[in-house]
């Protein structure tokens, strides 16, 4: 049934008690608090979509915590690697405090790691970039195995040590020739690694916080990015001004 | 022989025309083409549907539940089956019902079915709403109206209630006013029944003597003030502004949503643009009642200042920087009647649970309002409702976690029984 009158002087409980003391006419009160039980429906001879109370598909959060793809030696690795790629300055905090490893460890955990929506099947020839990925190894097989190689590479040639274990000029000068080409880990060019790591590391950096990077919008605090703001009438005509408003996520606030 | 046959039944049929012109002189033709039509539109506008039609069920078949804090009553099948509908009243029955809230066999019936407000309307039309309800698909569909637990089940009480709060009687017409006041004041106060949900009710549930269309608590929804009020009343809305309204569920202030989105859908956006006029001027005719504006909040105030910055974040896109609105689109806070109630029940509601609003052949997009209830916690959604009833020159009383909390859990108890 369709919704009608509900309630006329209902919506306070105390009263109804007030109501209760009233034996002789109690009956009336009730009947004035009509609330038909089916209210919040698709309203008839409309056109209007369909609607539900409390609809929305609330974007689901990554929260900061253990490591669900990385061991732990491989998310300090990580945590090392991106430290170095986005070094944390005075203003704006480093790859590993906008929480740029846990980024990447939650998309190795998921779809991207294994590559699931991208045909991994042979043969894999020299191609053009269009041709997309041309390696057997899905990203969390690729992470998993130049990691392992990497810590391999520092301990032979520094007395034992993983990469976070290094101080940075070292961990620089890897890294410049990861991306140069002149590093070889374990017989493999790591130039090929450090191109994916560099990107999903500035994809972390600046991807909505939901994905668990960009912790507390630093990234876009930085660049002055207002974020998943969708609306910007009152602004059009306003030149030469700042946009004060801070950026938002699209989980909220 | 066929001219023959013609020539014999001539006579007959201007016989049984002169009998029914007779007939007519006391009481409408219930079989004319014109009174059936006429109940039609008076059963739109006094949207007996609202209450006796399930939703997607068989016209006027009854067996809704009107839930109330006390138990559940369901309304009757007034279909003309013989048998479980209304098929064998007399008229007069009928119109007891109707009218006086006396049903079959001299049972009271409880003023959950309008029949305070329409007492108001003349028998023609009550009896052309008759006509009109012959004429539908007779359902047999048993229903027991009664479901209220003792003591809320005797009937007999509504005696009391009836001496105290019920004025039988048609609609005296006010000579002093014009044809076309009265004719609004006739729709309003009788079939549209108008103040069930906007006039205020004492603890009986009878009108709040003196108060009349002043604003009124329905569970988890508010019906706005209706008076000359310029704070939260229609005091500047024009008679245009009304019209469009109840016509089209929008205007330049609001969108009707709720109750008020049925209410439009089901009667008003049905009646003709003369009967919605009319009801626009005797509305505006009303004096202003119910509380000066309050002083507004100042916005140096700690969940003014909390709320603003989540009006920008969440609510600005839409609504506009500066409360504005887009006409049609998204309902104007600034400045609206709506949201300067002296209660906040439909702000907290339709920020917690979302809302469609209505949608009507002469405005057939209904746009709808997101629900924040899964990002915002009860106290972000009290300021930033407290924000949005004091920026811009709003004034109302500010709005507490406590009562967002207590709507959130009530909504989400209605949300569970809902089909
Ligand atoms: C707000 C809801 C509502 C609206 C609107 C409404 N009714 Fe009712 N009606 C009821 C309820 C509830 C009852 C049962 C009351 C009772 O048993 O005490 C009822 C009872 C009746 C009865 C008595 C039926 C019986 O079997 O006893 C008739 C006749 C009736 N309504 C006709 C109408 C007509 C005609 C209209 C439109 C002009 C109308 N109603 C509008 C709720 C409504
Ligand atoms: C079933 C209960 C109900 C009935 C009957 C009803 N209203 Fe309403 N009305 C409401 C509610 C609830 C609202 C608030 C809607 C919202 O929040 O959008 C409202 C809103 C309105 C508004 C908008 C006011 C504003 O300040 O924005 C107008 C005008 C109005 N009603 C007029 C009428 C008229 C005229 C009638 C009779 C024809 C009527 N209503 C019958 C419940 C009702
Ligand atoms: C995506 C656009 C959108 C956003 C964002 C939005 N609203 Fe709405 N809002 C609407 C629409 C559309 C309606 C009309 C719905 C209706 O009438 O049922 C509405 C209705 C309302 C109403 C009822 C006004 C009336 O006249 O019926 C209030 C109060 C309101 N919004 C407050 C807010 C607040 C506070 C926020 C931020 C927390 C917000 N809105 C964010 C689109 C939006």
């Amino acid at each position: 049934m369709s919704s009608h009158p509900r309630v006329p002087g209902h919506a306070d409980p105390g009263r109804s008690t007030m109501v209760t003391r009233r034996h002789a006419l109690l009956p009336s009160t009730a009947l004035l608090l009509v609330a038909p039980e089916t209210r919040a429906e698709i309203l008839p001879g409309g056109t209007g979509m369909p609607w539900r109370p409390f609809a929305g598909h609330p974007p689901e959060v990554v929260k900061p915590g253990p490591w669900v793809f990385f061991t732990p030696e491989e998310g300090a690795a990580v945590e090392a690697l991106v430290d170095r790629l986005i070094p944390p300055d005075p203003e704006t905090p480093g790859g590993k405090d906008c929480g740029c490893a846990v980024f990447i460890d939650r998309e190795l955990a998921g779809g991207y790691g294994t590559a699931s929506g991208i045909y991994m099947s042979p043969p894999f020839l020299p191609a053009t970039p269009e041709q997309g990925l041309q390696a057997p190894l899905a990203p969390a097989q690729f992470y998993r195995s130049m990691l392992a190689a990497l810590d391999q590479f520092c301990r032979a040639a520094y007395a034992g040590k993983t990469f976070a274990q290094l101080p940075d000029g070292e961990k620089d000068q890897i890294i410049t020739r990861m991306e140069d080409g002149s590093l070889q880990l374990q017989g493999t060019v790591a130039k090929p690694f450090f191109e994916i790591l560099l990107r999903d590391t500035r994809q972390g950096f600046f991807a909505d916080p939901v994905y668990g990077g960009n912790r507390d919008m630093a990234a876009w605090k930085m660049i002055g990015f207002p974020g998943a703001r969708y609306d910007y009438r009152d602004w059009v005509e306003r030149h030469n001004e700042r946009y004060p408003h801070p950026p938002i996520s699209i989980a909220g606030g | 022989m066929r001219s023959g046959a013609l020539r014999l039944a001539l006579p007959a049929l201007a016989l049984v025309l002169i009998v029914s012109m007779a007939a007519r002189a006391q009481t409408p033709n219930k079989q004319s083409f014109e009174v059936i039509e006429h109940g039609r539109y008076m059963a739109t506008a006094a949207d007996c549907t609202a209450c006796h039609t399930v939703k997607g069920g068989q016209p006027f078949a009854g067996g809704g539940a009107l839930e109330t804090p006390f138990g559940v009553l369901l309304a009757p099948n007034i279909t003309p089956d013989l048998q479980t509908g209304i098929g064998g009243w007399t008229d007069d029955a009928f119109v007891n019902a109707v009218q006086n809230g006396i049903g079959h066999g001299g049972i009271y019936l409880y003023p959950a079915m309008p029949y305070t407000y329409y007492s108001k309307m003349t028998r023609a039309d009550v009896i052309a709403i008759r006509a009109y309800l012959d004429t539908v698909q007779p359902v047999h569909n048993r229903v027991v109206a009664n479901q209220l637990p003792f003591p809320f089940n005797q009937r007999e009480t509504m005696v009391g209630w009836n001496a105290l709060y019920f004025r039988p009687g048609d609609f005296k017409p006010d000579p002093s006013q014009s044809e076309e006041w009265n004719r609004g004041a006739y729709l309003v106060e009788g079939a549209e029944h108008c103040g069930l949900c906007h006039t205020p009710k004492n603890a009986m549930g009878g009108d709040e003597g003196g108060r009349a269309m002043q604003g009124s608590a329905l569970q988890n929804w508010y019906a706005p003030d209706l008076t000359g009020n310029r704070h939260a009343g229609l005091g500047d809305w024009t008679v245009d502004d009304i019209v469009l309204y109840l016509k089209t569920g929008r205007n330049r202030y609001d969108i009707a949503s709720g109750p008020m989105a049925e209410a439009v859908t089901n009667s008003t956006s049905h009646l003709t643009d003369a009967d919605l006029r009319a009801m626009a001027v005797y509305l505006k005719s009303l004096p202003p009642g119910g509380r000066a504006a309050p002083q507004p909040i100042s916005d140096q105030d700690p969940a003014m200042q909390h709320g603003r910055a989540i009006y920008d974040n969440q609510c600005a896109a839409c609504h506009g920087g500066g409360g504005q609105g887009i006409v049609g689109l998204f309902p104007r806070l600034s400045a609206a009647p709506l949201v300067q109630q002296e209660q906040a029940a439909s702000l907290i509601r339709v920020v917690l649970e979302g809302s469609r609003a209505v949608a009507t052949a002469g405005a057939p997009t209904g746009p709808a309002m997101p629900s924040f209830a899964w990002q915002l916690p009860d106290a972000d959604i009290a300021d930033v409702i407290t924000y949005i009833r004091n920026a811009w020159g709003n004034a109302a009383p500010a709005v507490s976690a406590n009562d967002v909390g207590k709507m959130r859990q009530a909504l989400h108890r209605e949300a569970q029984q809902a089909p």
